[in-house]
């Protein structure tokens, strides 16, 4: 789950189909030896810094990662990382709030910021003559931290909480999934927060959790684009480089439990269709499951030949979409998803019936060859297209930097190609399995149709 | 993978926000070789050599504009069924033929047009090709995956009209461009789409599949002269052209605000205002452009955002914008807030438009808006997919293969007397639709009757 500082401009309706159901971007990895071309650099503050140097276009982006997301939280004060991330943009010693974007955009660049469970990512992308803006004034809100407006931007976070969640019905019930599969672990709860947690933080709390996350020692910096390299170190390094360290952070040390048995979560929604959404416990790449993980989801449903697909969109017709998702990148231990919204009239339990005779088809019985062959090339075009942005390039260099070693982008495509079909079966029946599994069912309980009753109309003021 | 969805989806996604690159703006050209092919068809090649991949959009007169009344979604629907496979190879044949390559092929549609498009590893380019170029000329077009595609148009639609804003748009469109070939929503209703029979299908692809005078952008790892041999060879088949659309009469909202009221459980008002915007070719374009980023096209420099995101806390997002296409489009404002703010948003937003039009924008404002408009260019055509569209944009809309050179002068020569001037000829803050989805009770939208009632209730 990602939340951003900044939404996408609307479109409408007339210009773009179905918007909500067709812009999803998945994070493809990137160009094969691209860690040796990284230089990378430790300051003695113990900020680590990583530059690529990509002439493809004349632009450059600039990334800060900070080692904190919703992971780090407490209960009764969730959402306090992503609330962080907005009060990076109210100012600092030095600037007004939002003149940290709007210095960006008056130099054609743009920026954003996103937080996920693990970390939290500030992006600039910007012509690559004016990479010193960003360098400028991402050290600035490191060292300087001093939001205004704290009331104000916190109705700002709970509007965007009512947006993306409470009138969501597909959120809302992955939030609840969420919070029933994970007990002990603080993946139980959302990345944006609890409504009301969020409603009770305070000024002093964001404050506190600056001081201990947002230090060099807990940050990377990752630079992509078309500059030179060690000018480009050399600038990082005296922006950077007499920033002090706090306290070191405390170590997340909550280790989830095993589930032992399925889990039901039932959720009433104001929607027209039903929907489900399964997750099962899984580990990231720490664990030699990882890559068999991933070629089983994408066997499951990448493309319009995937299994799922196949049977539940084509031949049965029972859904309006389907997927299986697997992010192998998490920092601890996170759910291998499967979920689907059924076609008018369809249940969630006729549905999930079928998704598991596909589950347990893969695994009573190996994948053959040539499928195993699709989704080992399904993976390496999506490499390739991958590195077609050097945004994707920055975020995966930083995020298995945080994993532990940049170079392990470079072992992606290996790790990949050396999938068995039997390993496929073996993580199969290992954690896709119902006793490992936490189900949430979206009931609908409609919402007005269009030209229905419920429409008034008049003149305003 | 991260937010595992269909790939097929994906590039159509991809496809569909193509309209927005060209909000943005050169600073180096672009170097495209232009071609004619023997059918009609004009050819644009961006060479792309750093990457092993190619990516190709053909554009089609095939948009959603060319819905007939009744059926609308016609249009996406035969978009849709054509990706299900050819004559030669049915929809399962066909789709594991694009997988096993690792490529992306699918059709998309737009407003203004559709976009038959793939992305795919350089090595397996003429593969793809053929296939891409097998659903254009021979698609199966077969009444069962018809049948199919229709049901699941249909179910999607009544799954993107879960999300309030997804309905606001719809009411907001119909009511603002009533009859007129933009008034609906591009995916059509529930009804419409049910209503849509197979022929129409083999119909619309007939009458609207045509190369004369449509135009292929290639963006990718290949050599001009040689793609243009294997596109003679795979679509040369691909001959005639459309015949072309009388242009609607211009949008005419009557003074008044006037509000459209949905009622609905929701947490938060979906709010949608506007007017009648411009055509492309409207000269006053880059003119509108530098009004808007000032007004609330510009994010976080903008006055709406300053004023009702930061200032008051209303909303997460706001924003304004022109969506000009081949013919007039809207402007609309849009946001969401807590019922209860309703009122509250609507008077602030109110107040920005009339602000702007009375009073000319600070130099600092013009300045800024300028800069990032054109600085901000390179962004916007970095991937080949961004490219690939760019060039079909710059041919549909007319704006010449030196466009990239000419916006910073378009947008530079912008001056606040020129900003003024467009936001008192093109802003109506007193003759526009306004949209809510709400929970009504809670929101309490004041209406002129509604006061009307209020005034005669403590008058007695």
């Amino acid at each position: 789950m990602r939340i951003t500082i900044f939404g996408n401009h609307r479109r409408l309706v007339s210009t773009a189909a179905l918007g909500t159901l067709l812009c999803i971007a998945a994070a493809a990895p990137v160009r094969a030896g691209m860690a040796d071309a990284v230089k990378a650099q430790t300051l003695p503050n113990g900020l680590h810094v990583l530059v690529l140097e990509n002439h493809k276009a004349p632009l450059a982006t600039f990334n800060v990662f900070y080692r904190v997301g919703s992971r780090n939280e407490q209960f009764g004060k969730t959402g306090l990382s992503h609330l962080c991330e907005h009060l990076m943009f109210k100012g600092t010693k030095k600037l007004g709030p939002e003149e940290f974007s709007q210095i960006i955009q008056q130099h054609g660049g743009e920026d954003n910021a996103f937080t996920e469970e693990d970390f939290t990512d500030y992006f600039e992308t910007i012509n690559k003559d004016h990479l010193d803006v960003p360098i400028t004034l991402e050290a600035d809100r490191m060292a300087n931290f001093e939001p205004k407006d704290f009331d104000k931007e916190k109705h700002v976070v709970l509007e965007e909480r009512r947006l993306r969640t409470d009138d969501n019905p597909e959120d809302a019930l992955d939030e609840m999934v969420r919070a029933q599969a994970f007990v002990a672990h603080p993946y139980h709860w959302p990345v944006i927060g609890w409504f009301h947690d969020v409603d009770g933080l305070t000024l002093a709390d964001a404050m506190a959790y600056h001081k201990i996350y947002y230090s060099p020692q807990n940050a990377l910096i990752v630079a992509v684009g078309d500059f030179n390299g060690d000018q480009v170190l050399k600038e990082i390094s005296e922006a950077f480089g007499g920033i002090k360290n706090g306290a070191k952070p405390p170590a997340v040390t909550e280790v989830e439990p095993a589930q032992e048995g399925t889990r039901h979560v039932e959720m009433q929604h104001a929607a027209n269709l039903p929907a489900f959404e399964e997750g099962y416990h899984v580990p990231n790449l720490a664990s030699a499951d990882s890559f068999p993980l991933e070629i089983a989801s994408e066997i499951l449903s990448d493309g319009q030949s995937s299994r799922l697909y196949k049977k539940l969109v084509v031949e049965k017709q029972m859904v309006v979409d389907i997927g299986a998702g697997y992010d192998m990148t998490t920092f601890d231990p996170n759910l291998f998803v499967v979920s689907a919204q059924m076609r008018p009239g369809v249940t969630a339990a006729a549905t999930e019936a079928e998704v598991e005779k596909e589950i347990a088809a893969m695994r009573d019985t190996p994948v053959g060859e040539e499928e195993l062959q699709k989704a080992k090339n399904l993976e390496q075009a999506q490499f390739v297209f991958g590195q077609d942005s050097v945004m994707r390039e920055a975020e995966m260099l930083g995020v298995y930097q945080m994993l532990g070693d940049y170079h392990l982008v470079d072992k992606y495509i290996d790790g990949i190609d050396k999938v068995t079909a039997a390993d496929v079966q073996r993580v199969m029946k290992t954690y896709l399995v119902a006793s490992n599994m936490t189900e949430g069912v979206l009931v609908p309980t409609g919402v007005l149709p269009h030209g229905g009753e419920g429409i008034s109309s008049g003149e305003l003021r | 993978m991260r937010g595992a969805v269909n790939r097929m989806k994906m590039l159509a996604g991809g496809a569909a926000m193509a309209a927005f690159v060209f909000a943005a703006t050169p600073s180096h050209a672009l170097d495209i070789t232009k071609m004619t092919l023997s059918n009609g068809a004009t050819l644009l090649v961006s060479e792309q050599h750093q990457l092993p991949m190619v990516t190709v959009m053909v554009e089609f007169d095939a948009g959603t504009r060319r819905d007939p009344k009744g059926k609308e979604g016609l249009a996406e629907l035969t978009a849709r069924c054509l990706s299900q496979g050819t004559k030669e190879l049915t929809a399962p044949e066909f789709d594991q033929k694009v997988d096993f390559m690792g490529s992306e092929v699918g059709v998309a549609t737009e407003r203004d047009y559709s976009t038959a498009g793939m992305t795919t590893l350089t090595k397996y380019q003429d593969d793809t090709l053929k296939l891409l170029a097998g659903i254009l000329t021979e698609p199966g077009l077969r009444d069962a995956d018809i049948e199919r595609k229709r049901a699941e148009q249909v179910a999607e639609i009544k799954a993107a009209e879960e999300q309030p804003g997804y309905t606001a748009d719809v009411e907001f469109v119909k009511d603002l461009f009533g009859d007129s070939p933009y008034g609906h929503p591009g995916a059509g209703y529930s009804d419409s789409v049910a209503k849509i029979s197979d022929d129409d299908v083999r119909g619309f692809y007939h009458d609207h599949y045509k190369l004369g005078g449509a135009i292929i952008a290639v963006a990718g790892d290949v050599k001009a002269d040689e793609v243009k041999v294997s596109l003679e060879k795979e679509l040369a088949g691909l001959t005639g052209t459309v015949a072309p659309q009388a242009e609607p009469p211009p949008i005419a909202v009557p003074p008044g605000l006037h509000v459209k009221l949905i009622d609905r459980d929701v947490a938060q008002a979906n709010i949608i205002m506007g007017s009648g915007g411009v055509a492309r070719s409207n000269p006053d374009f880059y003119r509108l452009k530098v009004m808007n980023y000032i007004l609330g096209g510009g994010g976080f420099s903008s006055r709406l955002v300053k004023i009702v995101r930061s200032e008051h806390g209303l909303a997460y997002s706001v924003d304004s914008g022109f969506e000009p296409g081949k013919f007039q489009g809207a402007f609309t404002i849009g946001l969401q807030t807590k019922n209860q703010s309703s009122n509250q948003a609507i008077d602030l937003i109110l107040q920005q438009i009339r602000e702007i039009q009375e009073k000319p924008v600070s130099d600092a404002e013009l300045d800024g808006a300028k800069k990032y408009l054109v600085g901000s260019f390179p962004l916007n055509i970095e991937r080949q997919s961004a490219i690939a569209s760019f060039m079909i944009q710059v041919e549909f809309y007319g704006l010449g293969l030196d466009y990239a050179d000419q916006y910073p002068k378009l947008i530079g020569s912008v001056t606040k007397d020129e900003v003024l001037a467009v936001a008192k000829k093109y802003l109506h803050p007193d003759a526009m639709i306004v949209v809510a989805v709400a929970n009504q009770s809670d929101a309490k939208i004041k209406t002129a009757q509604m006061e009307k009632a209020a005034d005669g209730a403590s008058a007695q």
